[in-house]
Order: structure tokens, then C-alpha cells, then sequence
């Protein structure tokens, strides 16, 4: 069934999987052409292309690699419609709007929290237990990081934010043993939990922060998470403005996915939180204790989505606001579902939706606040159309959500 | 093959064979009558004695607080008895009341009300899908689908009809909302996807487009003062009348009754319809209604479909009751924490039954306008804070609501008896 | 010579609610022998096994390797004392290779903290030669043939060093060709020094594969004797004989025209493979047609078919003359067929429902019990009622919820349902599985009548008693396929021979 591959250097040239992959390149290509540098003016460009990833897609579909058939159907309708809307608007809005070290600046920095959040919930159901509380835990994160920060001020001066990153993890994993107890132990439904605990972080945070800081609003003054500059590069042409300043979280969160990756699917640990997530019954006849991982990796979820939170408030805008975090978790949650649950593909996803959101935050600088704002439905949009796609089975975990019960 | 279940494990659905996790069935009380109330008194009392520890320590009287926020609520307003004259509701005739419609407590309740009005409605909306097994998590997604027609629609067609206006405006709010969840249910019956993940994003897509819509230099904003990203008022005639107090100081309108009658609607679907035997037969058992022949898919998509137009109901109502306009602000102060996450913790708590919603709805009602800004006094507790607190003690109901209060409480009596 | 047994289970004996599973067991097993452990289903093998290897406790009795008393508390202490399960559903995560599922909880290590693959693959390669298991070790399980994962188990067993191997039917999910290719293994491994308890109801593979045969029925050992000289019949004998308890009492058929015609039927389960091979057969009017087999032949997925709940491969479904081959569960229930499910508690009630909304399950769409939409509840309860006094069912009233009562009483609202849908074709599926005496006399009465009254009954039943006593006819199925037709007055053991596969000297 599969296409008899012409395999040139290893690579199954004419592989449905890769024509679908090529397919979802040159739907992004339809929008590229069309914006600046190259802003080419003909709309028809645009639609080429985009026909062509239209037809790569439904190539592939038919040949049973549905879900990159359908990215590739998806990337190229948006192409054609992106660019086709980016030939219409006048040059000088693209230059105002797509200025791409600015953008390539800003998506890094959207997509931090996103990893955190994501790579969190990774660990989390990779086990088995399903986490709707990353909101929770990023917004507990990001209140507790900066009230971290300012309490160790008078005492750690320029390394309270070592101390804020510190308290943001620990009342992270505060939230999450909760989590982990009513999910593992009480054997709750996972997703009324997490959703308790998304209201209580809600809640308290904003308790404490108005019982705080209520009048006056967070100290201008926090020591934030520091940039990390790299003196050579930042002074190249197109790369410096984006990579040469990035904040240490950010540097970080590299790490962490690659981190994550090696931990998950290369070591023996990994390998037991995977089959503890897909057929716990399975691991404990060979010995494994279901629950052990199954807390170790919820705890853990909870202080690395509260990281990410930290580096929200004392590393991205330097103050806490309630509720501040306005539903990032989600498409942390989002991203994980549209990665498929492996590190690499859910950083693409979180890049992805990363630059929806830097580019909905240049917008208005040429086009009004209006066209930024409805921009900012669309990594909810993309994550709709990645569920509908996935025709029937589950793609997550196999056991998740199910509460182990020891015979 | 199976073994004979215990009645214990006969109240679980069996395990579906995707993988896909279902809403645990202990939603629905087995202690008919008031022996069902036991579970969800018990986890509001553990929850309100939770967020009164937070206020002890963060070095407040919880009691000076609660009593504070009673007295906002309105609900005391019942235990003055005496004589007094009220005015009768669309006339000008004065007849004998035993309760002083004009007092204080008097605003209080119909504030409370006010607020408890679209909670019944989200609470129905979570309640129905619960009933098929479903979690309907975009009832703030589907209300909001609601608000915009009903705010469109309101603000358009000067002159038209009053009871015709009004009517539109629910009308096409209702079927807004309900086509805002029929996506979900949609995607369910068809490819199977999960509805908590698609009604969320459907959540917020609905909350980006409102903004957009309402913001600065949306197609829908108000056409008059173009610095403020809010929407046009609704022409009066597409305002619900009020019944109780003034206009213009948001008197209880005629929407409380709007929906009661849901309420009523919902027990006569749920119990009374062959769509509703359906409904529940599919959420307690897929598999033996399968071999009944019941289609699956179709109620799951049906069962969306309703609970969103409870939802959007709500939305239309709140418009037409005493919003009259929405901004853009508010839309996106209820990405987190809006009515139809109230909803929720409503649903919940009252066990998806009529009666129990009702109650639900009423307590958060009431607790919501206790700690808002017009009622409590900032010198005991400040309002933001209350607003919060309210959050916490919510989340709190929700933790405690699934852990099956009532049984544990049954099981002790027997544990003490044995 | 060896001096005596390499493992003695002594007086072994396990209770559950309600049943003596194993009682007062002996069982030994000597070392390089394959002893194959023989029952019907529900006679104490599985728990017999699952007490071996630490997943149960038992009541009485003890265990002793190499002479010596052990305890087995745990599956980690079971696997420690070197014995080892291979479960008939395999233990096997489907998204991982098999040098992972291998190598699961006891991984090489390299630097300490990463996996060593290269090491797994070298080892299970190791392994996979050293017993001719061959396996692909980076191959994933979930593509990967069922005979190949069986292979995985039994390696998963052997890299933890187990030296008594426990098979718990294994041949279950094989092809023949595959369990051609197992026996070729098993005499390997004995022939390496492993010991082996091969868990089976196949009488033409014990005999082929087991040096001794131990044989249980109801929770009791019938005999243990060594394979050589004995015969399938012999076998069967042990296996199933048992007295009589029931016959009931009834006219002699008059069957009439076929109201039910399976014709060429094939049907594929949700693994994909085709679980009911070219079945052909007919019930009329007025007759009970009996299907007699071993669990997990293919009579779940025959009965689904014909009931509409499930696809067909290939053949016609014809009731009373309309071709319903692939209609869905409400066509076939309005086209005249009634089906007593299975599984009570899963298929055939809602048990939170209450008695009345249980039996309204499929009249619920008609009159009167609701018009045009609007359920009439007056109706539904003294419609209830009627059938609760009809059908004799105590224990609760329309009102009480389904769960409430005994497992006779509802098997009994299940029978009323169906049997008040006036339909044309009965299917009755295990009718009588959990139900006392008196129960069971009560759904035989009722069968006979509704056959009495000119349907067709399609009686599919694992207790060989009953489809002697109520069919009028009897086909066996064996392995998907319709093997032999019997008369009523066949003798168990015949029946028993077809349900096995060993009629006729068929071969695996």
C-alpha cells in the first residue's frame, strides 16, 4: 500500500509522509513570498503555491498519512488566504508589521511559557494522568516567582530571582501533589480536578496579590530573570537581534527540551513513565510501581509549568497582574495535543503559536488594534483543526485519564 | 467474559475501548429525596470552612466577613416578616406584601437574582451534556456566542416590535450558543474527538472573535465613541422588561422566570421525552443503548447542540436583562472565570438535577453579588478580595464535589452501626 | 532420574464470593516436562495459575520448590523463584519495540543513567537464538504478528530467568501454522531444561505436546495422567462428565419455514482477524436451534452480526425473508429480532435506569408509551408492572433501579423486554450464565414456549447441558467455523470432542 520509494540518499523521495511534509512547506511558503523581504505583489504567486501544498496534501491523505495530508491541506488553504491578504495590504504596512528579527525576538519569547507549560504536561500525561491544571500552575508560577523575588531582595540582592524561580517551582509542586493525590490516590476524575485547581490558583493568587500589593500593584524595582548576552553575536546582521539578548529562561527552556528528550525515550526511567502511561497494568506485572511514577511525574509537571510562570512574571514583563496568564496554559495544553506528546514537535507547535502571538502584537502598529486582536484566536483554531484530525483513535498516552486500581 | 459486577461497579459505565476518558457517573445521587442533598451540603460547608481559613490567615475574621457578605446577598430579605405595600409588576395598583419590596435586602435579592439568572442556565448547559456522559467545558464560549447576536441583533432594527425584538434577540442567541457546541458535538460523533479539548478552544476563539468584534475598530463596535472598545446599546425595545425595582438601577427582570421555566424545561426533557431516555441511556451505559438501538453519535451531537443553547440563552438574557451592551473588557475578564465556569461549579455541585442546580445556582448567585463592590462594605473586606475568595471557595466546591461526600458519609454511619 | 518434583502444590485451595474455585488441588510438576493442566471454562485454571505465579493468596495448601516450602506473595517474588507467565492477554505495550517490552524494569544501562540499546538488542538477541524464538528486536509490538508477540512473552519470561513457564492458553490467538511453530519452541525450551504448564482445552494439542495431563472440573482434580496411551475421548470424558441436572420437558418440534438464514456468513473482529469463517446455517419457526462451543470461538461476533451490531466480511443475513445483512441494531430490531445479550450488566441493562425505563429500552419510540416525542410514564409503569407479575420478577417494583436486584430477576426483565417485542427470531446468548436453579428453570420454560408459539430460537450457550436439553437441533462451532450437527440426544462427550477441534481426527 505504501508507495514503492525511490529512497536517494536514504530518504523516501517519493514517501507519502515526506510529500506531505514538503506539502506543509510551501504552504508556509505561499505566505512567505508574499511578505517582506520578497513582498511579491502578485497574488497569484501565493495561490500557485498554495495549490500546489493543496494538492501535495491530498495526495498524501489518500495515501493513508492522514494527519500530514491534512497539514498540508491546512497549511495550504492558509497560505493562499495569508498571502493573498498580505498582496492586498500596502508595502509600507508589511515593512511596519514584519520586521523579522523583531518578530523572530518576540516569538522566542511568547513560546517560553508555552514550553514550560507544555514540556510540564508532557511528563504528566506521558504517565497517565491528565493535566488541565497547567493554567493553575503557570498563573501559582507567576505569583509566587515574583513574591519570591521581592522577599529575598533585602537578602540576595541581585540573585533574588534565583530565589523567586525557587519558591515559584516549590509552590508549583504544591499545586500539583494535590492534583497528584486527588487523581492518583482518590481516583477523581482528572479533568474536575484540574479544573479545580486552575479555579484555586485563580483564586488565590489574586487573594495574595491583592492582599499584598492590592493598591499599588508589584514593585517596579524586582530583580528580574537576567538576559543573557552574547557580545559577538549581536551584532549579526539577522540573527543578533534575536538570539544575542534572549533571557536565561529562554536558554533554558532549549535545554529542557533536550533535557526532556533524552530523559523521556532515552533512559530507563523515561521508558518506565511511557509504560506506566500507556498499559500500567503491563508495568506492574513487571514490577513497576505505578503510582511511584505516576507522582513523581505529576509533582514534577507542577514545578517546571510553575517555571514557566516565573519567567512570565520576573523575566518577560516584570509584574503580576490577576489572572495574568489569560489562558496561556491552554495552549501550552494545546501545543502538547498538537505535538503529539514528544518534546521537538510540541516546540515546533509552540514556535507556531508563539508567532501568532508576536505577530498579533505587531499588528496594530499598522492595521489596528482590531485585526491584532482576532489574530490571537488562531493557535485555538489550529489546535481545533489538529483535534478534528485526528480521525478516531486517541493519539495520547493509552492509559491516561483511566485511574490505576491495584489488584 | 465477565463476572458478576457488585452494585458498586454496576454504576460504572464500562471502560470505552478508545481510551477516551468519561465524566464519572457519580453525579447522579443514589439516595433519592433529601438523602441526596447530604453530598453537596456537606462539600459546601467543607468548602466555605476551607475559604474561611484563608481568611483567618491572611489575619481577617472569616465570621465578620461571611456575615458581611450575607447581608449583600439579599438573602435576609426573607426574615423580616411584616406588613408592607408593594406595587403590582406592570401596573400602577398598590396591594398588601409580607416583605418590604423597597428595602435594602430588597435591591440585595434582586441583584442576587440577577446574577443567578444566567447561572441557572450555564448550570443546565453543563448539567444536559453531564447526562450524556459528555464535559461541556465551552458554556463561557457558548454564552459568549449568545452575547454577541443578542447585542448585534439588539442594536439593530430601530423600531421594530418590542415583544418581537426581544424575541428575535433570544431566539437567535439561543441557536448561537447551541451551534457553538454542535461544532464540538459535531466533531465527537463523527471523527471522536475529545470534547474537552475542542470546547475549550472553542472558548477561547469565541472570546478572540468577541474582542475583535467590540475592540477598537471592530465591525461591531460602537458606532459613536470610537475610544472605547464596547459595542452599541440595544435599542429599548429589545430590553426585557423589569418587574422589580427600577431600570435604571438594574432591577430583576422578567429573565429569572425565563429561567425557572428552563429549569422546568429540563426536568420534562431529561424525564419526560423520548430524546431525553435517550440522552441518559447513553450517558449511564453507550453500549447497552447501542444494543437498544439507540444511535450513539447522534445524541452525543444532540446533547451538545441543547446544552449549548441553554448556554447561549444565557447570554442573550444577560443582554436583554440588564447588560444591554457589552465591552470588550468584559469579554475578556470571563476568559478564566465567567459565568459559564460558574456554570460549571453549579452543575456540579447540584449533581446535574433540577433541583440541585437551582439550589447551586442560587448559592453562587448570591455568593457573587455578596462580594461584589456594590454590595460589600471595602472597610470589612475589600471587594477584589471577596471576588477572589469567591473564586477559591468555587474551586474548593469543585475539588470536594467528586470525591462523593455523601457516600463516604454513608459509609461511616455503617462503619459505626457494624 | 531426577529425585522428585521441581514444583508441588499441595492441598491448594481459593475461595470467592460465592464459588470454591480450587479445592483441595494437588499438582506437581517435574523438571524438563511439558504437564498440560486441562478444564472447562470456569473449572479453577486460571486461578490455579494466577496463585503460582503471586497474583492471588490462597486459603489453604502450600507451595514447594525443590522441596522446599515457598511463599509467593508478590509477581516479584514469583519471578525471583524462576517462574514465569505468559497470560493469554498479552502484558505487552503496544507503541514500544520488543527489546523495550523485553527489557522493561530491568534495563542496561549505559553511563548509569542512559539506555543501553545496543545491549538489549545484543541480549535479546542472545536469548532469541539460544531458544529459536525469533524475534526483530527493534521491531514494534503493535506491528508485529500475534505468534511474534507470544514469542516476546515467553522471551520476556526467559530474561528474567525464569525456569518453569507458565502458558496460559496459548494457542488461543494462534494460527495453526503458529501453533505449529509453538510446539517446535516448547520442545526446545524442555529440551534446554525449562519446565513447562501448558493451560489448555484443546485435547488434540495436549496430547500432541504434554508429557502428563492433569485434568480439572469444578474446582477438584479429576485425574493426573501421562499423555502417553491416552485418548481425546477419554479426555473429553473427564473434562465434561458430569450428571444431568436438568431436562426439561417438552413437546417434539414442529418446525416450519426458516425465519432466520445465515448464508456464507464471514465476520472480522477488531483485530482483523476473521473470527466466523463461512458459517451457513438455518433457524425455523417453531424450533430451537442450539450453537455449542468453546468461549472465544466466534459465537460474540456471529450473534453481533446477525443482531446488527457489527460489520460482515462476506454472506447474506436473511430474517423472515428480508435481507438484513448489515442493517443496524434498530433495523433489526424493528425487522423482528430479539436479543438476549450476554453480558447483562454491560449489554443488556442500564442498570442505574429503574425497571420500567430497563424495559422500555426498545418500546420506548412506540405507542403507548410515548407519542410524538413525550414519553407517557403512566403508561410505561402499568406496562411494567403487567410484565414485572408475568414474568415473575421479584425484588424490586417498577420503580426500583436495575442494579437492585438479584442476577436471576434481572435476567428475567431482560427476557421480558424481548420477549414482549413480539419478535420473530430469538437470540438467546449464555441465558442463564450466574443464575440459580430456579432461575435457570424459569428462562428454559420461557424459551420452550416462545418456541411453542412458533418463533425461532437461536439458543447460543457454553453449558453443554443446556443445549442438550432445550435445542431441538445442535451445531458446534470451532474456530470460526460450524464443524458438526448433532441431534438432541448426542452424548456430551461427542459434543464435547466437536468443541475441541477433535472430531473427525482434525489436527491444530
Amino acid at each position: 500500500m505504501n508507495a514503492v520509494a525511490a529512497r536517494v540518499g536514504g530518504i523516501g523521495w517519493t514517501h507519502p509522509r515526506t510529500i506531505g511534509i514538503v506539502g506543509i512547506v510551501l504552504g508556509a511558503l505561499a505566505f512567505w513570498l508574499a511578505l517582506p523581504p520578497l513582498a511579491s505583489r502578485t497574488a497569484a504567486l501565493p495561490v500557485a503555491i498554495g495549490i500546489l501544498a493543496v494538492a501535495a496534501g491530498i495526495w498524501t491523505f489518500s495515501r493513508d498519512e492522514r494527519r500530514v495530508g491534512g497539514g498540508a491541506i491546512a497549511a495550504g488553504l492558509l497560505g493562499i488566504a495569508f498571502g493573498v491578504l498580505a498582496t492586498r495590504s500596502s508595502s509600507t504596512h508589511l515593512d511596519q508589521v514584519v520586521v523579522w528579527s523583531a518578530l523572530g525576538a518576540a516569538t522566542l519569547r511568547y513560546a517560553t511559557p508555552l514550553i514550560y507549560a507544555a514540556i510540564g504536561g508532557l511528563f504528566c500525561e506521558r504517565s497517565g494522568v491528565i493535566n488541565v491544571a497547567l493554567e493553575g500552575m503557570l498563573l501559582t508560577g507567576a505569583f509566587f516567582g515574583i513574591w519570591g523575588a521581592i522577599w529575598a531582595q533585602s537578602w540576595a540582592g541581585g540573585a533574588a530571582w534565583l530565589v523567586g524561580v525557587g519558591s515559584a517551582a516549590l509552590a508549583g509542586m504544591v499545586l500539583a501533589t494535590v492534583h497528584a493525590i486527588w487523581a492518583i490516590h482518590l481516583k477523581v476524575d482528572q479533568i474536575i480536578s484540574g479544573f479545580a485547581l486552575n479555579f484555586l490558583a485563580l483564586g488565590i493568587t489574586g487573594y495574595l496579590f491583592i492582599d499584598k500589593y492590592g493598591d499599588t500593584g508589584t514593585p517596579g524595582d524586582v530583580p528580574g530573570i537576567p538576559d543573557v548576552h552574547i557580545h559577538f553575536l549581536q551584532n549579526w546582521y539577522f540573527v543578533g537581534p534575536i538570539i544575542g539578548q534572549l533571557n536565561l529562561m529562554i536558554w533554558l527552556s532549549f535545554v529542557l527540551l533536550v533535557g526532556t528528550y533524552i530523559l523521556v525515550f532515552r533512559t530507563p526511567f523515561g521508558l518506565r513513565l511511557r509504560a506506566v502511561g500507556e498499559h500500567p497494568r503491563a508495568a506492574d506485572t513487571v514490577g513497576i510501581s505505578v503510582y511511584k511514577v505516576r507522582y513523581v511525574a505529576v509533582i514534577a509537571s507542577g514545578a517546571i509549568a510553575a517555571m514557566g510562570g516565573a519567567y512570565l512574571s520576573i523575566g518577560f514583563v516584570h509584574s503580576f497582574n490577576e489572572g495574568m496568564t489569560n489562558g496561556t496554559g491552554f495552549i501550552g495544553l494545546a501545543a502538547l495535543v498538537f505535538g503529539k506528546w514528544r518534546p521537538f514537535p510540541t516546540w515546533g507547535a509552540t514556535l507556531l503559536f508563539g508567532f501568532s502571538s508576536a505577530l498579533a502584537d505587531r499588528l496594530p502598529n499598522a492595521y489596528g488594534n482590531q485585526w491584532g486582536t482576532l489574530f490571537q484566536a488562531l493557535p485555538y483554531l489550529l489546535t481545533l483543526v489538529a483535534v478534528a484530525g485526528v480521525i478516531g483513535r486517541s493519539i495520547g498516552p493509552a492509559a491516561a485519564g483511566r485511574p490505576y486500581e491495584k489488584q | 467474559m465477565t463476572d458478576e459486577l457488585s452494585a458498586e461497579e454496576a454504576i460504572e459505565p464500562p471502560p470505552p475501548p478508545d481510551g477516551i476518558p468519561q465524566p464519572q457517573q457519580h453525579f447522579r445521587s443514589r439516595f433519592g429525596g433529601l438523602k441526596g442533598a447530604i453530598a453537596p451540603l456537606l462539600t459546601t460547608i467543607l468548602a466555605f470552612f476551607m475559604g474561611g481559613l484563608v481568611v483567618l490567615l491572611t489575619g481577617k475574621n472569616p465570621l465578620r466577613v461571611y456575615k458581611a457578605v450575607w447581608d449583600g446577598t439579599g438573602l435576609n430579605w426573607f426574615v423580616h416578616v411584616g406588613h408592607h405595600s408593594a406595587r403590582v409588576p406592570f401596573g400602577t395598583a398598590h396591594m398588601w406584601f409580607p416583605w418590604d419590596t423597597a428595602s435594602i435586602a430588597a435591591q440585595n435579592l434582586q441583584q442576587t437574582l440577577l446574577v443567578t439568572t444566567p447561572i441557572i442556565l450555564t448550570g443546565l448547559a453543563v448539567a444536559f451534556a453531564f447526562r450524556c456522559g459528555m464535559f461541556n467545558i465551552g458554556g463561557q464560549g457558548q454564552y459568549f456566542a449568545g452575547t454577541i447576536f443578542a447585542v448585534w441583533l439588539g442594536s439593530s432594527f430601530n423600531g421594530m416590535a418590542p415583544w418581537l425584538h426581544v424575541l428575535l434577540c433570544l431566539a437567535v442567541g439561543t441557536v448561537a450558543g447551541a451551534v457553538w457546541a454542535g461544532i464540538a458535538g459535531i466533531l465527537k460523533a463523527t471523527v471522536g474527538a475529545h470534547e474537552v479539548i475542542s470546547t475549550i478552544m472553542l472558548n477561547w476563539i469565541a472570546i478572540w472573535v468577541g474582542s475583535y468584534l467590540f475592540g477598537q475598530g471592530g465591525p461591531l463596535q460602537n458606532s459613536a465613541q470610537k475610544s472605547i472598545p464596547i459595542s452599541n446599546d440595544i435599542f429599548d425595545g429589545a430590553k426585557l422588561p423589569v418587574f422589580w425595582g427600577l431600570k435604571l438601577l438594574q432591577g430583576l427582570s422578567i429573565g429569572i422566570f425565563i429561567a425557572l421555566a428552563m429549569l422546568i424545561v429540563y426536568w420534562i426533557v431529561i424525564n419526560r421525552t423520548t430524546l431525553g431516555f435517550e440522552v441518559r441511556a447513553v450517558g449511564f451505559n453507550p453500549e447497552a443503548a447501542r444494543y437498544g438501538g439507540v444511535s450513539v453519535a447522534r445524541n452525543y451531537f444532540l446533547a451538545m447542540a441543547i446544552s449549548g443553547a441553554f448556554a447561549g440563552l444565557a447570554g442573550a438574557v444577560d443582554i436583554t436583562g440588564w447588560e444591554y451592551r457589552i465591552g470588550q473588557n468584559d469579554i475578556q475578564l470571563g476568559g478564566s472565570s465567567g459565568i459559564g465556569f460558574i456554570g460549571l461549579a453549579a452543575a456540579l455541585l447540584g449533581r446535574n438535577t433540577t433541583l440541585g442546580v437551582g439550589f447551586a445556582s442560587l448559592l453562587f448567585g448570591a455568593l457573587i453579588n455578596g462580594t461584589s463592590g456594590r454590595q460589600l462594605d471595602p472597610s470589612i473586606f475589600r471587594p477584589d478580595l471577596a471576588g477572589n475568595l469567591t473564586t477559591i471557595i468555587q474551586g474548593l466546591v469543585i475539588l470536594f464535589v467528586g470525591l462523593n461526600l455523601g457516600g463516604v458519609w454513608v459509609w461511616l454511619k455503617r462503619r459505626r452501626g457494624a | 532420574m531426577p529425585e522428585g518434583p521441581l514444583l508441588e502444590l499441595r492441598g491448594i485451595s481459593k475461595r470467592f464470593p460465592g464459588v470454591l474455585a480450587n479445592d483441595d488441588v494437588n499438582f506437581d510438576l517435574r523438571p524438563g516436562e511439558v504437564h498440560a493442566l486441562l478444564g472447562e471454562n470456569g473449572a479453577g485454571k486460571s486461578t490455579l495459575m494466577n496463585i503460582l505465579y503471586g497474583l492471588y493468596t490462597p486459603d489453604e495448601g502450600q507451595i514447594l520448590l525443590h522441596g522446599k516450602p515457598i511463599d509467593l506473595g508478590s509477581t516479584k517474588a514469583a519471578i525471583e523463584h524462576g517462574i514465569g507467565m505468559v497470560h493469554q492477554h498479552f502484558m505487552l505495550i503496544p507503541v514500544m519495540t520488543v527489546a523495550e517490552n523485553i527489557v522493561l524494569a530491568t534495563e542496561p544501562r549505559r553511563a548509569g543513567v542512559l539506555m543501553d540499546y545496543d545491549a538489549a538488542r545484543r541480549r535479546v538477541r542472545e536469548l532469541s537464538e539460544r531458544y529459536g524464538l525469533l524475534v526483530d528486536p527493534d521491531a514494534r509490538i503493535d506491528r508485529t504478528s500475534v505468534g511474534q508477540q507470544q514469542r516476546v512473552e515467553i522471551l520476556k519470561a526467559l530474561y528474567r530467568g525464569a525456569e518453569i513457564l507458565i502458558l496460559d492458553e496459548p494457542t488461543a490467538v494462534l494460527t495453526p501454522q503458529e501453533a505449529k511453530e509453538l510446539f517446535e519452541i516448547i520442545r526446545s525450551l524442555t529440551g534446554q531444561g525449562k519446565s513447562i504448564i501448558f493451560i489448555s482445552h484443546k485435547l488434540n494439542e495436549v496430547l500432541e505436546v504434554a508429557d502428563r495431563v492433569t485434568t480439572l472440573r469444578r474446582g477438584v482434580v479429576v485425574d493426573t495422567i501421562d499423555a502417553e496411551g491416552a485418548t481425546e475421548e477419554g479426555l473429553a470424558r473427564m473434562m465434561v462428565g458430569r450428571e444431568v441436572l436438568l431436562r426439561v420437558d417438552k413437546k417434539p418440534s414442529q418446525p416450519e419455514g426458516a425465519l432466520l438464514q445465515v448464508e456464507h456468513l464471514s465476520v472480522v473482529d477488531d483485530r482483523g482477524l476473521e473470527t466466523v469463517r463461512d458459517v451457513s446455517f438455518d433457524v425455523r419457526a417453531g424450533e430451537i436451534l442450539g450453537l455449542a462451543g468453546v468461549d472465544a470461538n466466534g459465537q460474540s461476533e456471529l450473534i453481533d452480526a446477525i443482531a446488527g451490531l457489527r460489520h460482515v466480511s462476506a454472506g447474506r443475513i436473511v430474517v423472515d425473508g428480508r435481507d438484513m445483512t448489515n442493517a443496524d441494531a434498530k433495523e433489526t430490531l424493528d425487522a423482528g429480532i430479539g436479543h438476549i445479550p450476554e453480558d447483562r450488566h454491560r449489554r443488556g441493562l442500564v442498570l442505574p435506569f429503574s425497571l420500567t425505563e430497563n424495559l422500555a429500552l426498545h418500546a420506548y419510540r412506540h405507542e403507548p408509551n410515548s407519542r410524538r416525542g413525550l414519553l407517557n410514564p403512566r403508561a410505561m409503569t402499568a406496562r411494567a408492572r403487567k410484565l414485572l407479575r408475568e414474568f415473575d420478577v421479584r425484588g424490586g417494583a417498577p420503580a426500583t433501579p436495575a442494579f437492585a436486584l438479584s442476577g436471576g430477576n434481572q435476567q428475567k426483565v431482560v427476557l421480558a423486554r424481548e420477549i414482549d417485542g413480539d419478535p420473530k427470531v430469538l437470540i438467546a446468548a449464555q441465558p442463564t450464565r450466574g443464575l440459580d436453579v430456579g432461575a435457570i428453570e424459569f428462562v428454559h420454560r420461557r424459551l420452550v414456549e416462545q418456541r411453542d408459539a412458533g418463533r425461532a430460537v437461536f439458543l447460543v450457550s457454553l453449558e453443554l447441558e443446556e443445549i442438550l436439553s432445550l435445542s431441538d437441533r445442535i451445531l458446534v462451532i470451532y474456530e470460526g467455523r460450524i464443524v458438526g450437527e448433532f441431534p438432541p440426544t448426542a452424548t456430551e462427550e461427542e459434543l464435547g470432542l466437536a468443541m475441541t477441534g477433535g472430531s473427525q481426527g482434525k489436527a491444530a
